[in-house]
């Protein structure tokens, strides 16, 4: 389960440890320090200007809107749909861009950080390699950037990402809005601040996934607070969901197996005497 | 989630850590610490490196926290967890999280030293001066203060201190659950330094005051550089997890998906809050 055929990813990689680095120069690069949050009374829908559900006008083919309507079926009956994060699988990209904790940036010219408190950190290599041959796939997925210069200052004012092999399930958000099972996914990035408040960034992402009919782009918008509070989040510390078999039961505040939907059959218990 | 954190707000506020107006920072006095860090190979995943996991450990535990220990280990033997409480994705913490079970790197900048690796969340070691917040709701790895030291007077730092409180349990030391003291009054002071004579190797100086303790416990680990090829993998510990605790049992999910016994005999769960017997 751990690491298998990387080699490519690992040649690729070779550059960015060494010994002998330099400190490195940042003078040509953004600030995008401190920490950045949703706006106040933003929900944690995918695309910020329309609401969770059905009203995210998702571009999905009819396979995947028929899956989508069984799971907010299901959903509606008390079960999780299609949503995997109820067990602690992580967002994964692109969901964990909808920052439902704070993220920070940490820069350097090889390697851009995205890193929250929820999430595994998110590695954006800006070193100027390509995609390698093989790779395992996760749930962040393997991203590789390039600063750009969109004003011709001589500072780089965005950055653009595009992220490859990733791994499901996921979803768009916690109505269960999926991508397609094949995690043939291809997300592509464009985050800058806004050019009459450096305390907003946007982030462009759009989506290409055989999910859907045709690309899906959203903007997100983010905004810098100046009272940093960091805060670590474990899923599984308080976790009340458990799929034993194909179904998924809750445990009560005693701890004991609950139902989730109305008439639901215990689970089968037949390893024990 | 967030409780009374009044203190740790004031602090950063005051110190200005996240400005619109914050600087290039300047790394020039800070030592290269880059790329990934891992155990030396063959080394297991034991808390002190030099002794054998379990009882080996010779870990100054108090009477009452040996007998703890003793019967968490008579639990393992019997096919239970014991007090290691990972086994349900709780994450290590400190200070067992400094064990590297998978690499780890260090993300140096003035305000803060991070220690990111793809199983923990990122550890944040603040290094602008603050004092410990009045108030802090605890977590697993604990709310870091580190200070960068120049040790030989060469005018670039050679070393970080580390001191870690408020931290949350159940934690142990270690897979055979050497336990830390329920009260989480834990307190762990560290020094990172790197080898004089080889600048792959980087150690840990790691000292943990806790009421389990009959003394401090001083133990120091080593890391080795990988200056070859690196490879980053993410690991998910929910994504394949077949322990679940229901009540105070442990079980296990088969293969099937179905729960099974992890110990001879064990009664199987509860079942009270269903209505219907099983078809």
């Amino acid at each position: 389960m751990f690491c298998r055929s990387l080699m490519a990813a690992a040649t690729l990689a070779m550059s960015i440890a060494g010994a002998g680095a330099q400190a490195p120069d940042l003078s040509k690069y953004p600030d995008w320090s401190g920490q950045w949050r949703k706006f106040p009374g933003q929900g944690n829908q995918w695309d910020q200007a329309k609401p969770s559900g059905t009203r995210q006008e998702a571009p999905l083919t009819p396979e995947y809107q028929k899956i989508y309507e069984a799971n907010l079926q299901d959903q509606k009956e008390g079960g999780q749909g299609i949503d995997p994060t109820g067990f602690c699988i992580p967002f994964g990209m692109p969901r964990m861009m909808t920052a439902v904790f704070p993220f920070d940036f940490v820069i350097t010219p090889q390697t851009t950080y995205f890193i929250s408190d929820y999430n595994m950190p998110r590695r954006i290599y800006t070193d100027g390699r390509d995609w390698p041959k093989e790779r395992e796939p996760n749930f962040t997925g393997y991203s590789i950037g390039k600063w750009v210069d969109s004003d011709g200052d001589g500072k780089y004012d965005v950055l653009e990402a595009e992220t490859r092999f990733i791994k499901g399930p996921r979803v768009f958000e916690g109505s269960g809005i999926p991508l397609h099972e094949d995690s043939a996914t291809v997300i592509k990035e464009r985050f800058y601040q806004d050019k009459e408040n450096k305390d907003t960034l946007y982030i462009g992402i759009t989506t290409i996934d055989n999910a859907l009919t045709r690309p899906w782009t959203v903007t997100k918008k983010f905004r810098r607070d100046h009272k940093p509070i960091w805060y670590t989040y474990n899923c599984s510390e308080d976790n009340h969901h458990v799929v034993i078999g194909q179904e998924n039961y809750f445990l009560s505040a005693d701890g004991q197996l609950m139902p989730t939907k109305k008439n639901q059959q215990p689970p089968d218990l037949r390893y024990f005497k | 989630m967030i409780r009374k954190l009044i203190g740790a707000t004031a602090f950063a506020l005051a110190l200005g850590v996240a400005g619109a107006d914050a600087q290039i920072p300047d790394l020039s006095k800070y030592p290269d610490w880059s790329g990934q860090w891992r155990r030396p190979p063959g080394l297991g995943i034991q808390f002190d490196q030099t002794k054998p996991l379990g009882r080996g450990q010779q870990a100054p535990l108090t009477a009452e926290y040996q007998a703890i220990y003793e019967a968490g280990l008579a639990d393992q033997a019997a096919g239970g967890q014991g007090t290691d409480p990972t086994y349900r994705c709780i994450p290590f913490g400190m200070p067992r999280m400094t064990s590297a079970i998978f690499p780890f790197e260090f993300l140096i900048q003035p305000h803060t030293t991070f220690i990111l690796s793809d199983y923990n969340m990122p550890r944040r070691i603040h290094t602008d001066g603050r004092d410990f917040p009045a108030e802090f709701e605890p977590n697993f790895a604990g709310y870091s203060i580190g200070q960068w030291i120049d040790t030989d007077g060469d005018g670039k730092y050679d070393e970080l201190r580390i001191e870690t409180r408020g931290m949350r349990g159940p934690r142990s030391f270690e897979a055979s659950g050497i336990p830390l003291h329920e009260d989480n009054e834990t307190i762990v002071k560290e020094r990172f330094y790197l080898d004089k004579n080889d600048k792959n190797v980087i150690y840990d100086e790691i000292t943990t005051f806790d009421n389990a303790l009959t003394r401090p416990w001083v133990v120091t680990k080593k890391y080795i550089r990988q200056v070859g090829p690196v490879v980053w993998f993410e690991q998910n510990c929910s994504e394949d997890n077949h322990q679940v605790l229901i009540g105070k049992e442990n079980y296990f999910l088969g293969g099937d998906g179905l729960l099974m016994p992890t110990k001879k005999n064990q009664a199987p769960p509860d079942l009270k809050y269903f209505n219907l017997p099983r078809r």
